[in-house]
């Protein structure tokens, strides 16, 4: 499963969003500030806490940013 | 009208009367909400820590009117949002600080001291001037606030003493708090 960790009033998520969406990815948004357990999880996979958005298939490797290029090769897409 | 007629909201909602502050020395600042020109955060709260104890507050009025926008914040590659979790100083509802729709507050304070220039020797000056001459052209025009963490100095009787720009960082603030309190 595709996760996006996010807060509220972030463009760069909502650009992250909309951009998986474009690209036809099924995905689960998580709002790390509302969401304790999903900040925990977002924490543990990139060492920093309430950075956003960070997108990861697989727990393990990410990328924080909006960064077309990197979501595209995470995802294979 | 004075500063400590102004009621406005805590971000948690509840109303706050700005003369619950009287005797205390205030800085004002409109805050990125989350994402922007984030690394003033930082700096007010070392002036927060350096000086609470001795009648400094600072009250942050997060507004999202220039948060998309990122012109020379050091950081141009940025394109991700971190939260401020390190924050202790008073931080109120988010909402507009400029044109019709600014919170009147902000509308007294930037008739209260007008807008002078930005600080030419700032690293981000040229930039930020730049990004508004191409981007914002009419945010230049007139005293409204140009970009995230414009800073109004109070003194303890409530006069609105100094406004500094975003091209003032909050450290070569100190010794104008200092001769205020």
């Amino acid at each position: 499963m595709v996760k996006v960790y996010t807060i509220q009033s972030c463009p760069w998520c909502e650009k992250v969003k909309k951009y998986l969406a474009s690209r036809g990815v099924n995905f689960t948004a998580f709002d790390v500030e509302k969401d304790a357990a999903a900040r925990y999880a977002c924490i543990k996979l990139t060492g920093m806490d309430g950075a956003v958005p960070v997108v990861t298939a697989d727990d393990k490797t990410y990328v924080l940013d909006f960064d077309k290029e990197q979501i595209d090769k995470l995802l294979g897409i | 009208m004075g500063i400590y007629d102004f009621t406005v909201k805590t971000s948690k909602g509840a109303e706050k009367n700005l003369g619950d502050y009287k005797g205390k020395v205030l800085l004002i600042v409109n805050t990125a909400s989350k994402c922007g020109f984030t690394p003033q955060f930082e700096g007010l709260q070392k002036l927060y820590d350096a000086y609470k104890d001795r009648g400094l507050e600072i009250l942050g009025f997060p507004c999202n009117q220039f948060a998309e926008q990122e012109p020379g914040t050091g950081e141009e590659a940025q394109s991700f949002c971190k939260l401020n979790y390190g924050v202790k100083f008073q931080i109120f509802e988010k909402g507009d600080v400029r044109g019709e729709t600014a919170q009147p507050l902000f509308k007294y304070l930037t008739a209260q001291k007008k807008f002078e220039g930005f600080d030419p020797n700032h690293p981000i000056a040229a930039k930020l001037e730049a990004a508004l001459k191409a981007n914002f052209p009419e945010y230049l025009e007139g005293d409204g606030i140009k970009w995230n963490f414009t800073k109004f100095l109070v003194d303890r009787e409530g006069n609105v003493v100094k406004r500094f720009e975003p091209t003032t960082d909050p450290a070569d603030i100190a010794k104008d708090i200092e001769a205020l309190l």
